[in-house]
């Protein structure tokens, strides 16, 4: 709760000094403001509180949560410094958006009652729809606002539909109330709900970007300003996932021989076409944007099994995804701005040209791609043995499948950046401020690796 | 509520809906066929306005300024806002000062959000781009 | 004074769920088949407004205001996505002088 009271109040000062043309307090405050929500928000762990009608419940999970998603939006902002140096206005619309929606995420990833998950998803999702469109005379980026917005109207609806009905047979919004008439009349719950579930899961997979309702993020991601595109990707897929974990550990966890059917199907056909359509792309955001799909593949093993340990696993594995994926934008975002493309030529024989941002996206994919120092492979092999442990031998085969082909097409890049001669490229120039940022995330990636335990252990 | 309602209660219904749409279709084709066959023409002088009224100027269908657009959109948003104060003023004995407070912050909110717009130059009607 | 709850409930309930059920439907499908976004848009719109309708039935059969309440929350929710869609819309147009959805094609689908 202090976080989300503290993040309204950053957002809204952001506003103010953007609008007396302050624009540069605006960078500074917002970071040491997030790194003050981040410790008052830490604060309250291990206290179990609820607040307003257990609208809001403020439990270790959504601390822990929290905490990654404000870490996320953290090295968001490290980096809009150099993808806004350009630009001249204070630019505080943005920044406030994305402020606003991080309390979107936070909500989600802490509601006790329907009504907060869908106040939480929607302005997370309006936030986005904005910040997708926010280079507003670039046609791609305006289709993708509109793409993005279209199909995100239409998942609210989906979902909307759904909590009416779970609304009509439960009698209630909140969640722990919902249970109860779930474990009251185990069986007799009519078919009314079954649908509702499933609306709401249809809802839920659109917003987690899982197959068959993913065909947005590829062009979404691809269309938005690539700082926009690493946020969107990050705390976009980290709060959903949480809110889904949330919505079915507390909800509809007796009633999950039902669900897991459901998630299987969506689970399975997310790893496969995520990897395989991956497989195909030259355009990295492209590439990226599915590799993000196949991940809340992944992200949906720890929801199907259900164990003690989902939670933790949950986390870890966002954790590693979010920072990965940021690195990998913070130098696609650099190397767009030089060459002008995303398309992979481009990173043709930048290790020798740059030698920290060709490193720290060697580490970012090979993190992506599971390889075993790094965070990733300790994320893909806890989620793993954590789907094992709940006895789902082919989802885990799937998985491993999934991550073969996913080696793949994240390595080349490292080929292209290692083994390739450059063309006429010339050295990309960079801060150094830049240089350090990115080589503390990556080594992030690297420590995060040898300390799983701590992150999985926490919840 | 304990009184049922039989088909045969809707029959002024039925007689006043069929009082109405008969007067306008009797009119209508009343004055088709009591109008010449030649002033049934219309003319440029016929479409002006007679002795009031402003001058009719161009289509209805022209495009407007997009400031329009956004003095309507802003409207819809605030004026939506509004619904909120419908459970609370319902419910404000039983809030007592919290609930006053609570509604005073919200109005602070939308109040910031009217300044931040007005800051931003949403009202102002000179610079247009 | 009649209790407009009691007149409500005179209808049954199923009624209500085929109804919004059939809004609904109509909605889905003017999103999927339309080409215009502007009609696409009104779609959704009508998918939100069943929702709405239903909560309001399950909430008056149940005299439980919760769902009313959620109902202004869909509605204030709705008006935002009204703003900012037009507002998309608008900026779609100035670029490609349509608000067709087939002239969306500069990104691969």
């Amino acid at each position: 709760m202090n976080a989300i009271i503290a993040l309204s109040a950053l957002a809204i000062l952001t506003m103010f000094f953007g609008v007396i043309q302050k624009k540069s307090v605006l960078l500074p405050l917002i970071l040491s403001g997030l790194i003050i929500v981040f410790f008052l928000n830490v604060i309250e762990w291990g206290t179990f509180k609820h607040y307003y009608n257990e609208m809001f419940i403020a439990d270790n999970f959504n601390i822990a949560f929290t905490a990654a998603l404000i870490l996320t939006t953290f090295l968001v902002f490290i980096f809009s410094a150099l993808y806004y140096r350009t630009v001249k206005r204070p630019l505080e619309d943005i920044y406030a958006l994305m402020l606003f929606s991080l309390i979107g995420g936070i909500t989600m990833a802490s509601f006790g009652n329907i009504t907060m998950l869908f106040i939480g998803i929607e302005t997370l999702s309006i936030s986005f729809y904005i910040l997708a469109g926010s280079k507003k005379f670039d046609v791609a980026s305006n289709e993708a606002a509109l793409k993005y917005f279209l199909t995100g109207t239409f998942a609210t609806g989906f979902l909307l539909f759904g909590m009416a009905l779970i609304y009509g047979v439960s009698g209630s919004f909140n969640l722990q109330a919902i249970n109860s008439y779930i474990i009251a009349n185990k069986e007799s719950i009519p078919t009314l709900f079954y649908a509702g579930m499933i609306l709401v899961f249809v809802g839920m997979a659109f917003k987690i970007a899982a197959v068959p309702f993913h065909f947005w993020a590829p062009d979404v991601y691809t269309g938005s300003p690539t700082l926009i595109t690493a946020f969107m990707s990050t705390i976009g897929k980290v709060a959903s996932i949480a809110a889904f974990y949330r919505l079915i550990s507390i909800t509809f966890l007796n009633v999950h021989d039902f669900s897991v059917d459901i998630l299987m199907l969506f689970a399975i056909a997310t790893i496969i076409v995520g990897n395989l359509s991956a497989m195909t792309q030259d355009n990295m955001k492209r590439m990226l944007a599915y590799s993000g799909i196949s991940n809340s593949g992944y992200l949906l093993f720890a929801i199907i099994a259900m164990g003690p340990k989902s939670a933790g696993t949950l986390l870890y594995f966002s954790i590693s995804y979010a920072i990965a994926t940021i690195t990998a934008f913070a130098v696609i975002m650099l190397v767009r701005e030089e060459r002008g493309t995303f398309s992979l030529q481009d990173y043709k024989g930048l290790a020798k040209q740059n030698p920290v941002e060709a490193f720290a996206m060697a580490v970012a994919m090979m993190s992506l791609a599971g390889i075993p120092p790094l965070a990733g492979f300790m994320a893909k092999y806890n989620i793993f043995s954590v789907a094992m442990n709940g006895g789902y031998v082919w989802l885990v085969i799937v998985g491993v499948i999934g991550s073969m082909i996913s080696v793949f097409y994240y390595f080349k890049p490292i080929i292209y950046m290692y083994f390739h001669r450059a063309d006429a490229h010339k050295k990309i120039e960079t801060t150094k401020a830049y240089k350090i940022h990115i080589l503390l995330v990556s080594i992030l990636l690297i420590i995060l690796g040898f300390l799983p335990g701590l992150v999985i252990g926490l919840l | 509520m304990d009184k049922n309602f039989i088909p045969e209660d809707y029959i002024p219904i039925l007689v006043q809906s069929v009082v109405a749409f008969g007067f306008v279709a009797v009119t209508m084709l009343a004055t088709h066929f009591i109008t010449s066959k030649r002033k049934r023409i219309r003319t440029l002088h016929k479409d002006e306005n007679f002795e009031c009224g402003i001058e009719i100027k161009g289509n209805a269908r022209f495009p407007f300024s997009i400031r329009y657009f956004l003095i309507a959109i802003l409207f819809v948003l605030f004026d939506v806002e509004i619904i909120f104060f419908y459970p609370w003023a319902i419910n404000f004995s039983e809030m007592e000062w919290m609930g006053f407070f609570e509604m005073l912050l919200f109005m602070f909110f939308l109040l910031f959000g009217f300044y931040y717009i007005y800051k931003k130059g949403a009202f102002d009607w000179k610079h247009d781009e | 004074m009649p209790d407009a709850v009691q007149n409500l409930q005179m209808i049954p309930l199923n009624d209500y769920i085929f109804f919004c059920s059939a809004l609904f439907a109509i909605g889905i499908i003017g999103v999927l088949i339309k080409r215009n976004a502007l009609v696409i848009f009104m779609s959704v719109e009508l998918m939100l407004n069943s929702a709405n309708l239903l909560l309001a039935a399950f909430s008056a059969y149940r005299n439980d205001p919760a769902g009313q309440i959620f109902v202004f929350f869909i509605m204030v929710v709705a008006a935002a996505e009204v703003a900012i869609g037009l507002a998309l819309l608008v900026m779609i147009y100035r670029s490609t002088h349509s608000i067709d959805i087939n002239a969306l094609n500069k990104l691969k689908w």
